[in-house]
């Protein structure tokens, strides 16, 4: 296997007195999916927030290029490079457009490129008859697609996806892993949370339970 | 009975026919208490924003602080400013006492803790998820706070109406450091109180009406903008 992108090492997180995880381990690898399924509140959330910067954990180590660092030194360097993308999408008040654009506004892209990108992601998601709309008003399903044409516009070399079908019809679903499989290819490294691993069968090259706080190989 | 009627005939003619005087008096009330409120706006929030986000100790005692001073009576804001302006006073030098300056710093501490605590409320009703997405997706942080001030707009917007309400009703400050010095110093509330007690009715009724209608239209902005934050979430 090629080298990993980020290796996290041992990855803990207490709420209320209780550990959700016991020192997790996990590498991500450029063009590799990783499907990690558990039970209700085993901690699936929380472990792709804490790979993502989102929340903090009691401890953790990151190896990135060759070096070890702990997560608060490192994570302010390195989440720009993961997104994470919530259980239930949300949406920046605003229209589709705009949301899809938002993480745009932060490089040095000018206005044309920006409009361009924009109108290539919504056609690429099949969602430009939706362009204009309030995204607030979209149905659960739409929702959670804009929320994932606004990650993929950016490129990430990471992508922490938790449930991200559990809202679509059948060829939504197909469609997003379509674009999943698209993204791996150009060498981004997923992760995905779900309960019904068959979804991804094609698309995970690794499959990990949580249990008890402990990833385990299935 | 019908000396109310004929001094309301005359309010109304104020009104109607622009007297001078008079909306050069709603002018000056305007003009203070708007400074007042812009200027206050921008730091008050910041404040609610570092108190709902921020994790450092006190933040339960500095809110309980200002949700205490939430009913402060105007008088004693007055009397407190009139203590440090006057010539005598720490900042007496600044020759602020009976200025405009004097009645919007006035009006502005008394706007300040209704800013802090509404925007508070406001700002930590907001979906955690904001914040979440708009660092996820690599906004800096002014951005992060822009976007949660935007998704929470309504709530914020209601918190600057009511702040202003409060600082354009106030009579205790304008009056204790403006000192209702006509064309300079006297608003709307001054003008009532000092002229009422000349006899003079019908400039007070007027200006009455010009509070009521200011009230009435604050009220239904806040409903509406109420309705509009209950059909978001
Ligand atoms: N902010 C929090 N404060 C306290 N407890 C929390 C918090 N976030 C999560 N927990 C607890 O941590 C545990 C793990 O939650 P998490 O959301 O990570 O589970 P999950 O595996 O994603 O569950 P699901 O399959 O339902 O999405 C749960 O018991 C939850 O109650
Ligand atoms: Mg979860």
């Amino acid at each position: 296997m090629t080298e990993p992108l980020f290796v996290f090492h041992g990855i803990q997180k207490t709420f209320a007195k209780v550990e959700i995880l016991r020192k997790v381990d996990l590498s991500l690898y450029p063009e590799k999916c990783t499907l990690i399924t558990g039970k209700n509140g085993s901690g699936k959330t929380t472990l792709l927030k804490i790979i993502a910067g989102l929340e903090k954990p009691e401890k953790a180590e990151i190896e990135f290029s060759g070096k070890s660092h702990s997560w608060e030194k490192i994570m302010p360097d390195i989440c720009k490079k993961i997104i994470y993308l919530h259980q239930q999408a949300f949406l920046f008040s605003s229209t589709v457009e705009s949301n899809i654009a938002y993480g745009l506004r932060f490089n040095t892209m000018t206005r044309e490129q920006r409009r361009k990108s924009v109108k290539k992601a919504l056609e690429l998601s099949g969602l430009t008859e939706f362009a204009k709309k309030q995204a607030n008003t979209l149905s659960g399903g739409v929702q959670q697609r804009v929320a994932f044409a606004r990650a993929c516009i950016l490129k990430p070399k990471v992508l922490l996806l938790d449930e991200p079908v559990s809202n679509m019809d059948r060829q939504s679903r197909e469609h997003a892993c379509h674009l999943m499989q698209f993204l791996k290819s150009t060498g981004t490294s997923i992760v995905i949370t779900s309960h019904v691993p068959q979804y991804f069968d094609g698309l995970a090259d690794m499959h990990f339970e949580l249990v008890n706080g402990k990833l385990i190989e299935t | 009975m019908e000396g109310l009627l004929s001094t309301i005939q005359q309010a109304l003619q104020l009104l109607l026919y622009g007297d001078a005087e008079l909306w050069a008096i709603v002018l000056l009330s305007f003009s203070v208490s708007i400074k007042a409120i812009s200027l206050t706006t921008p730091l008050a929030l910041l404040l609610a924003f570092s108190l709902a986000y921020g994790n450092y100790p006190g933040v339960r005692i500095i809110l309980a602080f200002f949700n205490s001073l939430l009913s402060v009576p105007t008088v004693v804001v007055g009397l407190f400013l009139y203590v440090l302006l006057t010539r005598q006073g720490p900042f007496g030098d600044l020759r602020l006492l009976f200025t405009q300056s004097a009645m919007v710093i006035g009006q502005m501490i008394l706007c300040f803790p209704i800013l802090v605590a509404l925007g508070y409320a406001a700002i930590q009703a907001a979906d955690v998820r904001v914040w979440e997405t708009a660092r996820t997706l690599g906004a800096p942080r002014w951005y992060i706070i822009l976007t949660i001030f935007y998704e929470v707009r309504y709530g914020l917007l209601a918190a600057v109406l009511t702040g202003f309400g409060r600082v354009i009703s106030e009579v205790g400050i304008s009056m204790m450091v403006g000192g209702n010095i006509m064309g300079y110093t006297r608003n709307i509330t001054t003008a009532i109180a000092l002229e009422t007690s000349k006899g003079e009715f019908a400039q007070g009724i007027a200006l009455g009406f010009v509070l009521l209608s200011l009230a009435f239209l604050l009220t239904a902005l806040l409903s509406y903008i109420q309705s509009k934050n209950g059909g978001n979430t």
